[in-house]
């Protein structure tokens, strides 16, 4: 993930001993630049981190100290857990669902509120609106009015000759109330997706539209590659939001990641093993299998987009 | 949906048919969308027996009880008070969030230093990580300093550009910028510094506008931090205050908590309505000549 | 993530262990002076109102002593107090639930109490039976906010439309199941909730048996075949119409809004007392009333009744306040004027007379607890075989989630039996 930063760019022009005198001010004024998020992670970040990783090889009930037990946690997670196993199942369905739905839809809004219509403020806060609402009690109860029992989901698909029931009570829909509930909230992706259409200079579609370039043509040539940076940063996101997902399914089963299991996202999971059971020892080995697993994927990202992320502001090759 | 585009579109005959077409595919969509929020507002005018025994829209008999239950004050303290302590955690948050990741935005896209990369990897680890099992040494970093039951522990953090998805937010946007507008500042003698004031600051409105709305919005919502570092209740934030009318052991008021749900949503409402056009109108500058 | 950082992280992982560590050992000492504690609980705003009322009143009759309260909802009470008190930032007084204070008092977190029984602590008035399940080794680490026991709560109206009326002695186990399948065939609502989800209910049932959940020293006290008799005779209820289908019954948590019967799920259910108030102020088009449970013996060690405190009171071994924290608890159980203020909003008065005090003048749902209370007396049992050791709040919803797969047909009551055996006894042992 780091080789894409450190691409042997810039410095086309200047003599040998500008750039050297560039480089030495660059090294200065990147620290200094830096320096609130040095020492932010110096104070609050690094020290909290590194603790936890050293738990994870601990048995730690947060009350006594902890007791190194090597890779026992992880021996313990990976074999001898089945709920640990229904934890990562959920959690990989609903980032495979989730991801490119709630992308997909955020994109095609932004594009279409891209076009110069009137009342476009109207429609981008109507859009995001759902996003405002967070996920609280509320929400939850929302939630339940829309896909419970009797909720207005399993109304209108009764009326079309479905009978589902409630949709959050039961292990085959649980999941998908919950992938319904991130794709409502698309409005951060959209807004991300919006102010990187903005920053597309108009000469270009101008100069497109000269070249004969029909619309199907003009996003695939100007739009995408210019988007490119910024869809990378949504996809990026969306992967690690995923599959840290907690807050909706903690409120809306109330902590308890059912029914049966289907809605135990791996974090649920996490939290409960570490605060309502103190195996935090655990808890710590979960999030590390987890953090390495989103380090994976997002360094296969960053790799693929090579390929297809362009940057305006770094050298082509 | 096709790319923005002006020039064809204005050419062409079938402007206002497409145009139509293009207000009834937003408006079925805004609708969908925004169902359920409805349904919270008008749940909030139903009497407490209707709240929870009865799913339909509209209130049987519609009631502003609610409401003059959460004017009249939750657990001691008038709502303006945690609305007042909202607002300055989020405030706060905006711009620490604003100064700090728009620094180490442009250091992380644009400078060259040693050990950039591997403390760029190292803030994204920070969002790859579960928070809560880093929480508990966290608690003790603040208890030390005493900050414990202040709005600090929410503050600070965002001025030392902890958030790290607005970090990478904003280097995303500083990569896009065309290196040619800084290298001519170089050339006009500007230092790092001059060239980020002047080059690149206007540029980064718009994710800079981003920043400010999502900090404010997601701060205004955020419960768990809140949660563990504000103690005594004069202090809560309106997520914290809600949560008192709910209570799994005994009974809980979810009338109120829905009239307060919708009374925490029109100040991020607003928040987002009025910046929204900036973060359009922003933009205008981009006329970049590439 | 590179090799470089490896040293940093030692220092860091040693710096912060340190602070953890430090912020443990360090308890403050209460010196002269005004005091200044904490006293901290979840509950909802009628707790809240009431809690703060009677904090006054103590600091009026205790000018040298400042409580500053402090409450959240139940679902993260217990993470935010646990990050205090492992953090260093203990409050003075706190409130835990059955499964928490098992955690707490085995993680040697609580203060011992019983140096102050009988002096600024007076237990004089609480009964023996409620007293003895806040004991450790004989010792008491917590003190009872009140009283609550366990009850059939019923629609009476739905019950009489089917012609069933509850025996005078009540139920038997047969005559239950048999009436609640009448319940469900004669009215379509059936008779009860499948008690299958919670482990509070099995626990009932296995001290009918002379079993119990838990050993004193924590280890189980059951076998998987008594949980699969148990969870076969709940899950053929559900199959004949009799309790509650699984849409039903995966979303209780014990909470009215939740609840099967008050959504009309399922026209009674099992709960504690202290509920009854919220059953009957929350449930539409029905007289609620409160029944014991269904035992084929008799007295209370079958009954599988117990007087259990809702919560407790205890105060954190860190605490830097304690005396002032054992004065606090020991005014809000006693006191005439405090019991008066708080009435049953933690269960019924712990302390005997006060009590009697708050029954004679109870209206409404309180009056229909004491009301409750007074008939099935001679049914409550001691709450000393109760004790839920560390693991059983991780017990609870494990129960509760593999009870899921049975009543969605996912595994049979006898190997979900098995598997609740199994990771019961990891959670114990961990």
């Amino acid at each position: 993930m780091v080789s894409v930063l450190t691409r042997p760019a810039e410095v086309r022009a200047a003599s040998g001993g500008q750039r050297r005198r560039r480089r030495r001010r660059g090294q200065a004024s990147g620290y200094l630049f830096l320096s609130p998020w040095i020492i932010g992670a110096a104070l609050l970040t690094i020290g909290p981190m590194a603790f936890s990783l050293y738990l994870s090889f601990t048995d730690y009930d947060l009350f006594t100290s902890p007791k190194w037990v090597g890779t026992q946690n992880y021996v313990r997670m990976f074999t001898q857990d089945d709920h640990y196993w229904d934890a990562v199942q959920v959690t990989v369905k609903y980032v495979v669902i989730s991801v490119p739905l709630q992308l997909g839809l955020a994109l095609a809004v932004a594009l279409l509120l891209n076009q110069p219509r009137r009342a476009r403020g109207f429609y981008r806060s109507a859009f995001y609106a759902p996003s405002l609402l967070g996920a609280s009690v509320s929400v939850a109860l929302v939630w339940r009015a829309m896909f419970g029992s009797g909720g207005t989901v399993a109304r209108g698909l009764r009326g079309l000759g479905i009978h589902t029931g409630s949709w959050i009570d039961q292990p085959k829909y649980a999941l998908l109330s919950l992938v319904a509930l991130s794709i409502w909230q698309f409005g951060a992706p959209m807004v991300i997706f919006l102010a990187g259409l903005k920053q597309i200079p108009r000469d270009l579609y101008e100069a497109a539209a000269i070249d004969g370039a029909g619309p199907v043509r003009r996003f695939v040539s100007v739009t995408l590659p210019m988007l490119s940076p910024v869809l990378l940063f949504n996809l990026v996101l969306a992967i690690i939001h995923s599959f840290q997902a907690f807050t909706s399914a903690y409120v809306i089963s109330n902590g308890r990641g059912g029914p049966s299991d289907s809605t135990l996202f791996y974090t649920l999971y996490l939290y409960q093993r570490g605060f309502t059971d103190f195996r935090m020892g655990y808890a710590a080995a979960m999030a590390w299998v987890l953090l390495v697993v989103i380090a994976v994927i997002t360094a296969g990202v960053f790799r693929s987009a090579r390929r297809w992320a362009f940057y305006a502001g770094e050298d082509q090759r | 949906m096709t790319a923005s585009t002006l020039t064809l579109r204005r050419r062409s005959g079938t402007r206002s048919g497409r145009s139509v077409l293009w207000h009834v595919v937003a408006v079925v969509a805004v609708l969908v969308m925004i169902y359920p929020i409805v349904w919270l507002i008008f749940t909030s005018f139903k009497p407490a027996n209707e709240v929870l025994s009865s799913l339909a829209l509209l209130p049987k008999h519609a009631t502003g009880d609610n409401y003059s239950q959460v004017f009249h004050g939750i657990a001691g303290y008038s709502v303006w008070q945690y609305f007042a302590n909202s607002l300055i955690v989020s405030v706060g948050a905006v711009a620490g969030n604003v100064i700090s990741c728009s620094l180490a935005g442009y250091a992380f896209g644009r400078l060259r230093f040693r050990g950039r990369g591997p403390m760029f990897a190292f803030m994204l680890a920070t969002i790859m990580l579960p928070q809560h099992v880093v929480l508990i040494p966290q608690y003790v970093i603040f208890h030390k300093m005493g900050l414990v039951n202040t709005f600090w522990p929410l503050i600070l953090p965002k001025f030392l550009a902890t958030d790290a998805f607005f970090v990478f937010l904003m280097v995303q946007f500083v990569r896009t910028i065309p290196r040619e507008l800084d290298e001519a500042a170089t050339i006009d003698g500007c230092g790092p510094i001059r060239t980020f004031r002047y080059v690149i600051l206007p540029l980064l409105r718009p994710a800079m506008i981003t920043t400010a709305i999502f900090t404010f919005i997601w701060t205004w919502n955020d419960f768990f931090t809140q949660l563990i570092y504000l103690n005594s209740p004069s202090k809560y934030t309106l997520p914290l205050a809600l949560q008192l009318f709910v209570d799994q052991t005994s009974q809980s008021a979810f009338g109120p908590m829905f009239a307060m749900s919708v009374l925490a949503l029109i100040p991020i409402g607003l928040f987002f309505a009025a910046f929204q056009r900036f973060l359009v109108d922003g933009v205008a500058t981009s006329g970049l000549k590439g | 993530m590179s090799g470089a950082l490896s040293r940093t992280k030692i220092g860091a992982v040693a710096l912060v262990l340190a602070g953890v560590v430090s912020a443990c050992s360090s308890s403050g000492g209460g010196s002269g002076g005004k005091q200044s504690i904490r006293f901290v609980w979840w509950g909802n705003q009628d707790r809240a109102t009431a809690t703060q009322q009677a904090v006054a009143q103590f600091e009026k009759k205790n000018p040298d002593i400042k409580v500053s309260t402090e409450f959240s909802s139940y679902n993260s009470y217990v993470q935010k107090l646990t990050t205090q008190i492992v953090g260093g930032g203990a409050p003075d007084v706190i409130q835990l639930d059955r499964p928490t204070f098992g955690e707490y008092v085995q993680k040697h977190a609580l203060q011992d109490l019983t140096p102050y029984v009988g002096k600024s602590l007076n237990l004089s008035d609480i009964s023996s039976e409620l007293l003895s399940g806040e004991k450790a080794d004989g010792d008491q680490y917590a003190i009872p906010s009140g009283q609550t026991t366990q009850m059939i709560v019923y629609d009476a109206n739905l019950f009489a439309k089917a012609g069933v009326t509850v025996p005078a002695s009540g139920w038997t186990w047969d005559q239950f199941l048999s009436d609640m399948r009448t319940v469900g065939a004669k009215t379509g609502t059936p008779g009860t909730t499948d008690l299958g989800w919670a482990v509070d209910w099995f626990d009932s049932w296995l001290h009918e048996q002379g079993k119990s959940l838990y050993t004193n020293d924590g280890k189980l006290n059951f076998t998987a075949d008594d949980l699969t008799q148990f969870w076969t005779m709940t899950s053929t209820l559900a199959k004949q119409k009799g309790a509650s289908n699984a849409q039903a019954t995966t979303k209780m948590d014990g909470s009215t809004q939740n609840s099967a019967m008050v959504l009309k799920q399922a026209a009674s259910e099992i709960n504690y007392d202290s509920n009854l108030t919220s059953y009957i102020s929350s449930y539409n088009g029905g007289t609620v009333k409160a029944a014991p449970l269904p035992s084929d013996g008799n007295g209370p060690t079958e009954s599988g009744m117990a007087a259990l405190p809702p919560v407790y009171y205890a105060v954190p071994k860190q605490a830097g306040h304690k005396d002032a924290a054992v004065k606090l608890i020991d005014f809000l159980v006693n006191d005439p004027g405090a019991g008066k203020i708080l009435g049953a909003t933690r269960g019924l008065p712990p302390n005997q007379t006060v009590r009697q005090q708050v029954c004679s003048a109870a209206t409404a749902g309180n009056k229909a607890v004491c009301d409750y209370e007074t008939a099935v007396k001679d049914k409550i049992g001691p709450s000393a075989g109760w004790f839920w050791p560390a693991g059983s709040s991780a017990i609870k919803t494990d129960f509760q989630q593999v009870y899921d797969n049975v009543i969605f047909g996912k595994s049979s009551p006898a190997s979900a039996a098995k598997q609740l055996v199994s990771e019961a006894n990891q959670s114990l042992n961990s």
